[in-house]
């Protein structure tokens, strides 16, 4: 036993060797100075720590510089339309929806149908989208992100709180319904406090993948706030192809500043994620 | 809208013609009762005999396929749960996780628009009745089996309802709580004296509380009434085998005319009746309940022991009379053993015959 | 409460997601509809398909299309697996620090990947070629630029296969293992006989939401090679965001849309039908 579980160690160690060493490539190279990112060899451990990379004087907000504080306003811009998409997704479709799925409209067809939400491929429907926002005036607009993103946070709402919602036992809510409550404050009061963890994985997996949506940003946004609703990917887009192969350090520093909260949520939710996903066919 | 305490709490159910169905399974087949006021009333059968769907029904958590509901005489087939002044309590007891313990029993007054004054007062009121005072302020998690039950009781009874219905809300308890709720349940019915609408499949349960019994069977109600009367005069085989534990023995065999007087024959043994009559002769089955079957010296049914249970204040001797194994309830303690041959009597103004074609009893 | 009023309220809870259904799926279908039957002078005409037929690129895309689908597919879901096995063997403290640390990659958004990929497999300055020994151009080359976006995809994608799989491990009641070595099964029959026949069901849960996922790649191939070299990292979603928005020519990309919608529905409904999935997680009885 010993012998074994020393193996799989090895192989443990080797798996989270190969999981982190690109985030701590890219937490160096932010925290490197120019001459020990290009350099050969490469500096794996580097002897001097900058936050130059993050922040220097001078930086303006709004364009594309040497320093990832830059991308302040693409962050804005990604806050407020992740935020509102996932909690839109979350409180006034998903919950709803996955309530009504599990207690009043329990159809094969209409799970299928939140599937096939789910399975839309985003590139298919960047046209249409792209035709809807413009006819709606509004292309670049926090709006006009927000009501696409919806396109995936309440899907996979609906989904994850289908799963949720089946677990919890009807009598309470019968209980409810003879202690004179209608079936919406059954709802409001009753059922969705009891899936409060549900929600809460709801909203942090819809605001995960709003903050790291990429193809609609690109397609219905162009510039930054305040003129407009580009997020940041686009941000680090921009930073790719205007300064390729010039600043890493700033590159790495503001990659950093994106993925810094998606991981720390995700940590976060990470006891329910599985549940969610697979509707509760493994309960965790 | 509520009506008020003391008169809702005089109300009667009756249950009219009702069949209720699940696509094409029949759950309760023309289904007749009457529950009186402040009667305790216990709905007994096995599982799937229909007995938590027709309380349901009763609540309105269920829509009638056929047949009407009145109660307080007015019918009530279209009135949703929450107008009929019914609270019910459940098997899993359904309190509300998010709630604390006040909170659990006073929403329904605050949804009916109960003053903050008179919530607390009622609330109190209700929670001193239950002994569940010390707990107000506690989440149903952090409480015992016994004590989620009481809340759930209290929760139901703080509106004063009309109707009081419970469906197995003993069953979650382990086996000491469940009698000590069992009298407390009783005496806590007597007390608030609301119509009580009771559902188990524990005979015994059902014995102790009710004072009137329905026993149900695949969604037939076979037989209404006082446990004294369910014991002593089952109606048909289904209910004189359900009711009473160790179950009443029974012995296929006939009844013969012979001579002026009547005899039941089995295939290893008759007996001669001296006060009992029929119309016909009949293949029967004779119900004989354990403690109405004696040891005798002589002239009695050779029977063989296979097995001797001392529980104390009785024994319980599994005997073996030719094709049939029969259960003899001795009071006292007996010195017997496995492999002893004994002779037995059956009190004859206890034996009860039923029809083998109709399953039903022919004694008069 | 009858079936009607069952129904009713039931749609009063699902207007929102009904309306949005409506008008950010239905009407999109119908946009693709309309616009790929519609030639470059506005009328009706089936020229968009013709034009399918003729499309080397668009055969290039979908050759490509199979080679990442498959390629990640393979990758993610037998290393996602592999990962699963080996943690749920192993009976160290460690055991929880190591799932959230397989687990991290799943949180980060595809462009910091590109844009990590960019920096660790720069040929000249990256750690990897160092570390390798060797001097390749990874994104530059015809025959490594596709291996490449299916390492960086699934480097993002195998924890997801990872986490579910890890989950059905654990869920295996522990009864199961002391009956079979009880009935002296050894290691392997028990992981045959036992183990892999009471996590089907989650592993066919965890390949359709994974292939569901696969199927969303562009960010890498954007951002990473930009298609290339040549036309050898085109993939369908990538075409059809040239077509539409380098090229303008939202018919013929509409045309590609829903042909990519029909590809992705075959594929789906026949998951669904070949396996019980539906039944595994409860939407079907």
């Amino acid at each position: 036993m010993k012998k074994l579980d020393a193996f799989l160690l090895i192989l443990l160690i080797i798996f989270s060797f190969f999981a982190l060493f690109p985030i701590y490539w890219t937490v160096i190279t932010a925290l490197k100075v120019n001459s020990e990112i290009f350099t050969i060899p490469p500096v794996f451990f580097p002897t001097k720590i900058t936050f130059s990379n993050f922040y220097t004087p001078g930086t303006t907000f709004g364009e594309v510089s040497q320093t990832a504080f830059g991308s302040f306003p693409w962050l804005i811009n990604s806050t407020i339309i992740a935020l509102a998409s996932s909690l839109i997704g979350t409180f006034v479709i998903g919950a709803p929806a996955a309530y009504a799925l599990t207690r009043y409209l329990k159809n094969v067809w209409f799970a299928r149908l939140i599937l096939f939400m789910m399975m839309i491929p985003e590139a298919a429907f960047i046209i249409p989208f792209y035709v809807i926002i413009t006819k709606l005036n509004m292309i670049n607009t926090w709006w006009g992100l927000i009501l696409v993103y919806i396109s995936f946070t309440a899907p996979l709402s609906t989904w994850l709180l289908m799963g949720f919602f089946s677990d919890i036992p009807k009598s309470v809510e019968e209980a409810a319904s003879i202690d004179g409550l209608s079936a919406f404050s059954t709802f409001y009061k009753i059922a969705l406090p009891m899936v409060i963890p549900g929600i809460m994985v709801s909203i942090i997996l819809n605001f995960i993948n709003a903050w790291n949506e990429f193809i609609y940003a690109l397609v219905l946004t162009y510039t930054p706030f305040p003129t407009g609703a580009q997020t940041v990917p686009l941000y680090l887009t921009d930073f790719i192809v205007i300064e390729k192969s010039f600043a890493w350090g700033g590159l790495a520093a503001a990659g950093v500043i994106v993925m810094l909260p998606s991981i720390i949520l995700g940590i976060y939710a990470q006891k329910y994620l599985v549940k969610g996903w697979t509707m509760g066919a493994v309960k965790e | 809208m509520d009506n008020g305490g003391s008169e809702g709490i005089m109300s009667e159910v009756i249950v009219e013609n009702v069949t209720k169905k699940f696509g094409n399974f029949v759950a309760l087949d023309n289904v007749n009762l009457t529950i009186k006021p402040k009667e305790f009333f216990v709905l007994l059968g096995p599982s799937g005999s229909g007995k938590t769907t027709l309380l349901r029904l009763i609540a309105g958590l269920e829509d009638i396929t056929e047949g009407s509901i009145y109660i307080g005489g007015k019918k009530v087939n279209d009135v949703p749960p929450k107008d009929r002044n019914v609270a019910m309590v459940f098997q899993n007891y359904a309190l509300y996780p998010h709630f604390n313990v006040f909170d659990n029993i006073a929403l329904t007054l605050k949804v009916r628009g109960y003053s903050k004054d008179a919530i607390k007062s009622r609330v109190s009121e209700i929670a001193k009745i239950l002994h569940i005072e010390d707990i107000l302020n506690k989440k149903p998690r952090e409480l015992s089996g016994g004590q989620q039950q009481r809340v759930a009781l209290a929760r139901a009874l703080v509106r004063e309802p009309s109707v009081f219905l419970l469906d197995e809300p003993l069953s979650n308890l382990d086996a000491k709580l469940r009698v000590e709720a069992r009298s407390f349940l009783r005496s806590l019915q007597k007390e608030v004296g609301v119509t009580t609408v009771f559902v188990t499949h524990d005979q015994s349960e059902a014995m102790a509380l009710a004072t009137t019994i329905a026993v149900l069977d695949k969604g037939i109600i076979k037989q209404v009434g006082d446990p004294y009367e369910l014991y002593t005069k089952p109606k048909d085989i289904f209910t004189a085998g359900f009711i009473g534990s160790p179950a009443m023995n029974m012995i296929p065999g006939k009844l013969v005319k012979d001579g002026s007087s009547w005899r039941f024959v089995s295939e290893d043994f008759s007996v001669q009746l001296i006060n009992t009559e029929f119309e016909n002769e009949y293949d029967v089955i004779l119900g004989i309940r354990p403690e109405h079957i004696t040891l005798v010296k002589d002239d009695g049914i050779n029977a063989k022991i296979n097995n001797v249970e001392p529980m104390g204040a009785v024994t319980y001797l599994d005997i073996q009379v030719g094709s049939v194994e029969l259960t003899v309830q001795y009071t006292g303690l007996i010195k017997l053993e496995a492999g002893m041959e004994i002779k037995v009597k059956f009190v004859e103004e206890k034996m009860l015959f039923y029809d083998r074609k109709t399953e039903k009893l022919l004694n008069i | 409460m009858n079936r009607n009023q069952v129904i009713k309220i039931g749609l009063v809870f699902a207007a929102p997601l009904i309306i949005y259904f409506l008008i950010f799926f239905i009407y999109p279908i119908y946009l693709l509809f309309k616009y790929s039957f519609t030639s470059a002078s506005g009328a009706f005409s089936f020229i968009n398909f013709e034009n399918m037929i003729r499309d080397p690129i668009l055969y290039d895309s979908l050759i490509n299309t199979l080679y990442y689908f498959i390629g990640s597919v393979a990758v993610q879901f037998s290393a996602g697996f592999i990962a699963a096995v080996i943690l749920n063997s192993y009976t160290g403290r460690l055991k929880n620090a190591f799932r959230s640390i397989l687990y991290i990659p799943l949180t980060i958004s595809p462009i910091v990947i590109a844009l990590m990929w960019l920096i660790i497999f720069n040929p000249t300055y990256g750690p990897v070629d160092y570390m390798l020994d060797m001097n390749l151009n990874w994104l530059g080359s015809m025959n490594l630029a596709m291996p490449t976006i299916i390492l960086a995809n699934a480097w993002e994608y195998i924890p997801f296969v990872f986490l579910i799989i890890y989950a059905g491990l654990q869920s295996v009641p522990k009864q199961y293992y002391e009956a079979a070595s009880i009935d002296g099964m050894s290691r392997f029959q028990t992981f045959r006989y036992i183990t892999l026949p009471s996590i089907r069901p989650i592993m066919i849960i965890a390949f359709l939401l994974n292939s569901i996922g696969i199927l969303q790649g562009f960010t890498l191939v954007y951002v990473l090679t930009n298609g290339g070299p040549g036309f050898s990292t085109y993939i369908l979603s990538f075409y059809i965001y040239k077509v539409a928005f380098t090229y303008f020519n939202l018919n013929y990309a509409s045309a590609l849309s829903l042909l990519f919608l029909v590809i992705i529905g075959i594929y789906v409904y026949a998951i669904l039908k070949l396996s019980s999935v539906e039944k595994y997680l409860g939407i079907k009885k």
